[in-house]
């Protein structure tokens, strides 16, 4: 007799008013099985997880769980029948501890409702120790690595009972030795015979990890496979379509130029911040893409945040065109030739509620404007070229930005700075969360500014972009600069190894 | 055609959910027109209109520093202290003009104190309006102290308030054109959209290069003057100006006229001319409750439970 799966999801049909989100999408996850479920942002991905959650609720279709049809739409439901779902962003009370965070909400209470504090500690423990997951209990989750915070999230999802585990690309903010420890808790379960659906856009992990790969497109499945009959190349074509693949393959072949022109745009001399990053001297050329890699942690953003202005090292000189500068706002910094391209684009970069045109506009208003007044259809026309000259999906420039997918809200985001043609292009994470098409225009957008003759910095923590995109790679551990390579002379074993030097 | 059926029906829905306001407005209007026929006639439609002045100009001023996701709980001693300063510049024999804009620099005054504490300081919007409330209040009542002071005498004043130009009471031309000057600033300035760019993501903003604090501190000045300028149109109007006008309350009448307008009490979506409709909601709502002599204990209440049935229709639409 055939096994009974632990959750199938059969015929999911979501529409939003005339729009269809998903089409009869079928999903099934076995008893120790870790499925990796993959697409395009807006391929349909997290309609599919929202309905599995409860979160939404299909226009038709079935969920059963252990063989039962379950209620949908209905997330309560879904948790006790153990269902659970970790989220791209920690959901988490930083200053509680491990153990009050596993239990929050539903403490094992005595009789008059008082916690009971030993029975919580003994089942926490009995639970750490069932999935072979190495942490302190009374840590304060606040002070713990990411990868640490992930593994809390898991074990507040198995205090659940859950049997099902959603994890919505859980590695999107872990450094690459993280990963591999987030691989090991994940083996650990499905040794336990917990099922796994995995959403990642980083392909390595899925041929890591996964044992089975659905792959979604324009709302439809249009693939099943085990992992190991499937690859990278047949993925990539299944998850973009042919064309997109195509370009893509082009992008991550090209020449690169280190040094660009042999002008220094930038140059930084022992800048400082106490106790934040230490000594980081470098040069930046005009007409190359230099990358700052490391760590999370290893304090890149803090250090590009001050060669903006939008904060400030204690000492040192920084010089732009030979000048000495210090700016003591991003404004300052903008009037000399520099844009910045934030790390999170929704917190720091977008405003999600605002149309496409004005986020586009949002760094050039004095462009649009006529003494007082502001000339919106300057603003609409600027978009227009924009949005054409990036491709941008939609090409409708009077959408909500929060509509768009990831890829495409950050093609506005690096759209905002291009239209002030910036001398110096940095950009702090420039494809997390965006999918493989998207990240092959952004990387063709950057090698045209660079050959444009801008000066390019980015930060990034994904290896296989910092070898497609950088002419020369610095490394940052713990607040220093350690090394500077040609990313022709180097071989990227070299730089996971110093990524990794002087860390636990 | 049962999916079409379906998108039409979710199209009229959508449609009504976007004018409920409008919708709302002329439903109540038939309804006080069954029970009281005088409330239709010309007089009465101007009387509201007129009455709505003091808060539309408060409310309109204000939207924008409901759009930032701040609030400006001031605006009652703001108006009080206004009428009195203008009435102590009167009493001096001062030129009209000196005295409006002495009048209006108490609104610009405490806008640039509120606006610095939340804007540079950092503090919450709430407590230092709150805050300011009181400090204000307690100013206008060490400048005019219990008593009333009556203006007499002066015609040119007292036109703003109680005057009439072409068979309308003159202050309603202050408040179009009060409105109209902020539907303009709202749509057609920089300044419109970068109010809606901090409410939407003030981080952003401050990382597009734009100066937040400054036009943070900008719309509490906007705001203040908005309050000022209701101040000298009331002390005209009643010949009257007293350190306890504008009590307690005002500000909640001006924050419910521009939250009913859908403006997003937590920032960034917002609309001057939707906060206009929402004025003129209460403005029918109270004066149609005054001509049914419903008395004022229940005027509150029902006054209250409608915002909450308005808001909460306006949620579910939205």
């Amino acid at each position: 007799m055939a096994e009974t799966p632990l959750i199938r999801g059969i015929g999911l049909t979501k529409a939003y008013g005339n729009l269809v989100a998903l089409r009869d999408a079928d999903l099934t996850v076995m008893r120790g099985e870790v499925r990796a479920l993959i697409g395009s942002n807006g391929a349909g991905k997290s309609t599919l997880i929202k309905i599995l959650t409860g979160a939404a609720a299909p226009t038709a279709g079935v969920v059963e769980i252990a063989g039962e049809t379950a209620p949908l739409g209905d997330p309560k439901e879904m948790i006790r029948r153990g269902i659970a779902c970790i989220y791209q962003h920690p959901n988490l009370t930083p200053a509680m501890s491990v153990l009050d965070n596993i239990f929050l909400g539903r403490q094992p209470t005595r009789r008059f409702g008082f916690v009971d504090r030993g029975r919580h500690r003994r089942e926490a423990l009995a639970l750490v120790e069932r999935h072979g997951i190495d942490i302190d209990v009374d840590a304060t989750v606040g002070g713990l690595p990411t990868v640490k915070q992930k593994e809390v999230e898991i074990l507040k999802a198995l205090a659940l009972d859950a049997r099902v585990i959603l994890m919505d690309e859980p590695t999107g903010w872990l450094a690459a030795s993280e990963v591999v420890k987030l691989h090991a808790t994940i083996r650990a379960m499905k040794a336990r015979g917990v099922g796994i659906v995995y959403i990642s856009h980083v392909l390595d992990e899925i041929f890591a990890v996964c044992d089975t790969v659905t792959i979604i497109r324009d709302g439809r499945v249009v693939a099943e496979s085990a992992v190991a009959d499937i690859d990278r190349l047949q993925v990539v074509h299944l998850m973009v379509g042919e064309k997109l693949a195509r370009e893509s393959a082009q992008a991550m072949h090209h020449k690169r130029n280190p040094r660009g022109s042999g002008e220094i745009r930038l140059s930084a001399r022992n800048l400082t911040k106490h106790g934040v990053f230490k000594d980081v001297s470098f040069d930046l050329y005009a007409g190359e893409v230099f990358c700052i890699t490391g760590l999370i942690g290893s304090k890149r953003t803090e250090l590009v945040r001050t060669l903006f202005g939008s904060d400030h090292f204690d000492s040192g000189v920084l010089e732009v065109d030979g000048q000495p500068s210090t700016f003591a706002n991003p404004s300052r910094a903008m009037a000399r030739g520099i844009g910045f391209v934030p790390e999170d684009r929704r917190r720091e970069g977008l405003m999600l509620d605002m149309t496409v045109n004005e986020n586009l506009a949002m760094a050039t208003l004095d462009r649009f404007q006529y003494g007082l007044l502001m000339s919106r259809s300057r603003m609409g026309q600027a978009g227009r070229r924009m949005i054409s000259s990036l491709s941008i999906q939609p090409p409708d420039g009077a959408r909500t930005v929060n509509l768009l997918s990831g890829g495409n809200q950050q093609k506005v985001l690096v759209g905002k700075w291009l239209n002030r043609a910036p001398r110096i292009l940095i950009l702090d994470e420039p494809t997390v969360g965006v999918d493989v098409g998207a990240k092959a225009e952004i990387y063709t957008i950057l090698r045209r500014e660079r050959d444009g003759g801008a000066a390019v910095l980015v930060v990034s923590s994904d290896l296989e972009e910092v070898m497609t995109v950088a002419d020369r790679i610095g490394i940052m551990v713990s607040g220093r600069l350690v090394a500077i390579h040609d990313a022709d002379a180097v071989h990227m074993n070299e730089v996971v190894r110093e990524i990794g030097m002087g860390t636990g | 055609m049962s999916a079409s059926g379906v998108v039409t029906l979710s199209l009229i829905r959508r449609q009504i959910a976007s004018n409920a306001l409008p919708i709302a407005i002329l439903a109540i209007v038939l309804v006080f027109t069954m029970a009281q026929p005088a409330f239709i006639s010309p007089d009465n439609l101007i009387g509201i209109v007129r009455q709505a002045a003091l808060i539309g100009i408060m409310a309109t001023c204000t939207t924008f520093v409901i759009m930032t996701g701040g609030v400006d709980l001031s605006v009652g001693p703001v108006l009080a202290a206004s009428g009195l300063v203008s009435y102590y510049c009167l009493e001096a024999n001062l030129p009209l003009i000196l005295v409006i804009l002495a009048g209006l620099s108490v609104g610009v005054l405490v806008g640039l104190a509120n606006g610095a504490a939340i804007a540079i300081l950092q503090l919450p919007p709430i407590i230092v309006t709150l805050a300011m409330l009181s400090v204000v209040r307690g100013s206008a009542l060490m400048l005019g102290g219990p008593e009333q002071h009556l203006i007499r005498d002066k015609p040119e004043y007292t036109f703003i308030g109680a005057g009439n130009l072409f068979g309308l009471p003159f202050s309603i031309y202050v408040f179009a054109l009060v409105a109209l000057v902020m539907i303009f600033i709202q749509r057609r300035t920089p300044l419109g959209l970068l109010v809606a760019a901090i409410g939407d993501n003030e981080r952003a903003a401050y990382l597009s290069g734009h100066c937040t604090r400054a036009t943070k501190t900008l719309v509490y000045v906007i705001s203040g003057l908005g309050a000022a300028l209701a101040g000298i149109i009331q002390s005209s109007q009643v010949h009257t100006a007293l350190a306890t006008y504008g009590p307690f309350g005002t500000e909640l009448d001006v924050i419910a006229a521009v939250v009913l307008g859908g403006t997003s009490i937590t920032g960034g979506n917002g609309s001057v001319a939707r906060t206009l409709l929402g004025v003129f909601f209460l403005g029918v709502v109270n004066d149609g409750m005054n001509i049914l002599n419903v008395s004022i204990d229940i005027q509150l209440i029902a006054k209250g439970a409608i915002i909450i049935v308005a808001l909460a229709l306006a949620a579910r639409g939205g």
